[in-house]
């Protein structure tokens, strides 16, 4: 039987790679499952050597998921991984489908899959991973997702059942996913250097400021981002002191950002105990690292460099705002910002005003503004007092004037959600025409 | 219309402010600003002493999470409680969207029943539906009857149901989304200069006759005569608005 499945999957992904349906990465397994919903099941109880590391969190798992891949391979080992935001369990069952045999027999050592927040726990009933990586929860998509301690209280329900055959590699600077430690044997902290923390205040995008154990306000002496820091609660001393702490000159960072910091680390600590790889070792194999497309990936049109920092979600996108403030220096910034509100962007709007545009005040030259909610972005940056906001419906129109505002050489940073990235890289690289 | 200037109590910042409610502060600074109102944002949180309460000429509370409720329940129940309503009887303009708004209910009817007691300001209740009812989620757009001419539009993501009481009206009929309850069309509630409602969006960068109008009022109860707010530039307000209604009426197609 799952051979069948093996067989029509595909057969589905061929002819939808063909045709261009676009869904080549979900439907294969969207498929299997209907005819037998343990199919995942089956097909690794065939293939007991596969080793699996599941990445899940808000932000980090693509670029995490990737960095991981990267590391392997140079290590010689065969991997595999589900396609970008192919991460319920369909996209799981079909990477499985076009990895293996039609015999069902899979010939690589590892597969690396990131998770989606919500579909996690579905996906652990199926599948008991070597390792598993939590990067971090914040608010995201509330109207799909749901609540942030909704979610965090289904995740320990969850890891809890394969508690004694997962080791857990999970972000102690983070309260929530700091307290999962208490009911996990084999669990490894990450967190970043102290010196690389700097805030002692809190931002608008936090989440889990109140004590996970007696709801008693935490006390924060160090800050990283969001919610993430050195803290401890006054009233029952839950504390995370048992984070280890990479010293920030023992490796060499190939991507910006503390966010990065916080997911390289995470694959470190994670390559420290299980293949007891060295810093010096790390360090040669991450060196030539290059992003995820949309994540601080450079393309450049017209003799421009855009400049794009991919960000749904208040976490990721004040994040990409220091990154941009450090990187920008004492230059001004061309910004080219796009919301859309479709499925995979999440349709509520209401987010990009937890967003701390504080961070780049006086740091903007202009905003050129675009898609389908592209006026909301456009009173959220006019509330901040910006200036020079321009707005354009559509996005061709948007580029031309933005083509026409800056000269050759310049640098324009690109701010989009997900479905705008993709829109905008199709055109930028000359695969969509007006 | 020189040297005027109001207080804005921002109630539990750091708690309730899950949907971009911080939108609404955003809101209230820019367009005072614009029209040379020195307006002052008090924070008032766990840790604050609860008469700063009184020091409000507009009071504003936001939406929270399950668990920040809770202990924002605590500490409206044993401290700030009375001073809230003090200034609300006392016709202190307000705005508190969804959680917030809640809470000064009457009460709260919990999925399996038990009761838990509102502040019992407004003459509204709520309970959460049975679990096979869906949580209203989505665009959400009503006409008021203080701004008869245009539409009020938000985004609501809410699970309990809210049935106002005779002391309250609605703040507005629904034309599209869910609303209180997803049965009556109500959507909000107005009790004297309070508004109560499930938009989030927020609901005042969206709506700036909204914002407006609880600028007015905070004027008007502060220096006791009417004072009106010069027009300055809503194009980016209007067209966002237009954005979201345009899609609403392909759908309904």
């Amino acid at each position: 039987m799952i051979n069948l499945l093996i067989i029509l999957g595909k057969v589905v992904e061929f002819f939808s790679k063909k045709l261009k349906l676009g869904s080549g990465s979900t439907w294969p397994g969207h498929l299997a499952l209907f005819f037998d919903k343990d199919f995942v099941k089956k097909v690794l109880k065939k293939n007991p050597h596969l080793k699996i590391i599941i990445v899940a969190g808000t932000n980090g798992k693509t670029t995490t998921v990737s960095l991981i891949k990267h590391i392997l391979k140079k290590l010689n080992y065969k991997v595999f991984s589900n396609n970008e935001g192919a991460n319920l369990l369909n996209g799981v069952a079909s990477a499985l489908i076009k990895n293996s045999f039609i015999n069902g027999k899979i010939d690589y050592d590892y597969a690396v899959f990131e998770a989606d927040e919500f579909f996690l726990p579905v996906i652990l009933k199926e599948i008991i991973p070597e390792s598993l990586i939590i990067l971090n929860l914040f608010r995201d998509q509330l109207d799909r997702y749901g609540e942030v301690n909704t979610i965090a209280k289904k995740w320990l329900y969850a890891l809890k059942t394969i508690n004694n055959k997962t080791n857990f590699f999970i972000n102690g600077d983070d309260p929530q996913l700091y307290a999962f430690g208490r009911h996990l044997s084999r669990v490894f902290f990450f967190g970043i250097d102290q010196k690389l923390m700097k805030k002692n205040f809190l931002k608008n995008d936090i989440d889990s400021i109140f004590c996970p154990l007696c709801f008693q306000v935490l006390e924060y002496e160090k800050i990283s981002y969001s919610h993430l820091g050195k803290f401890s609660c006054q009233k029952c001393g839950f504390r995370n002191d048992k984070v280890f702490r990479i010293d920030k000159e023992k490796i060499s960072y190939p991507l910006l950002g503390l966010y990065n910091v916080y997911n390289i680390n995470g694959v470190y600590l994670f390559f420290e105990k299980i293949f007891s790889l060295e810093f010096f070792k790390f360090n040669q194999l991450i060196k030539d690292f290059s992003p995820s497309f949309g994540r601080q990936e450079k393309i450049v049109y017209q003799k421009r460099k855009f400049l794009f920092f991919l960000a749904k979600n208040p976490a990721g996108f004040n994040q990409n705002l220091e990154t941009i403030y450090f990187l920008l220096k004492k230059q001004k910034g061309k910004f080219f910002v796009i919301l859309n509100n479709r499925i995979p962007d999440g349709r509520d709007v209401s987010w990009i005003w937890d967003i701390d545009f504080s961070i780049i005040k006086n740091k903007a030259d202009f905003f050129v503004v675009a898609g389908d909610r592209g006026f909301d972005m456009a009173v959220r940056l006019k509330y901040e007092f910006f200036s020079k906001i321009e707005v354009y419906e559509n996005l061709f129109e948007a580029i031309k004037r933005i083509i026409f505002l800056t000269k050759e050489d310049d640098l324009i940073i690109v701010l989009p959600t997900y479905s705008a990235m993709i829109d905008l890289r199709k055109i930028l690289t000359g695969k969509k025409y007006e | 219309m020189s040297n005027l200037s109001l207080n804005l109590v921002w109630l539990y910042p750091d708690l309730m402010n899950t949907y971009g409610d911080r939108g609404n502060i955003l809101a209230f600074l820019y367009r005072a600003k614009k029209r040379k109102i020195d307006l002052k944002i008090i924070t008032v949180s766990l840790k604050d002493s609860s008469d700063l309460i009184l020091q409000a000429d507009i009071l504003f509370m936001g939406g929270a999470q399950d668990t920040q409720q809770e202990i924002v329940n605590k500490d409206l129940f044993s401290k700030k409680g009375r001073f809230l309503k003090e200034m609300i009887e006392k016709d202190i303009p307000g705005l508190y969207i969804c959680g917030g708004y809640q809470f000064l209910g009457r009460f709260y009817k919990t999925s399996d029943g038990k009761i838990l007691p509102g502040l019992e300001i407004f003459d509204i209740y709520t309970e959460s539906p049975k679990t096979q009812a869906k949580r209203l989620i989505g665009d959400l757009i009503i006409k008021s009857k203080l701004f008869p001419n245009r539409y009020l539009v938000g985004f609501e993501n809410h699970n309990g149901r809210t049935y106002l009481g005779k002391k309250v009206s609605p703040l507005g009929k629904v034309i599209f989304g869910g609303g209180n309850n997803g049965k009556d069309q109500t959507e909000g509630m107005i009790y004297k200069n309070s508004i109560g409602s499930y938009m989030h969006g927020p609901i005042l960068p969206k709506n700036p006759e909204l914002t407006d109008f609880l600028i007015e009022k905070a004027l008007e109860i502060k220096y006791k005569k009417k004072i009106k707010l010069k027009k300055i530039d809503d194009g980016f307000e209007k067209k966002a608005k237009k954005q979201v209604l345009k899609k609403i009426k392909i759908k309904f197609k």
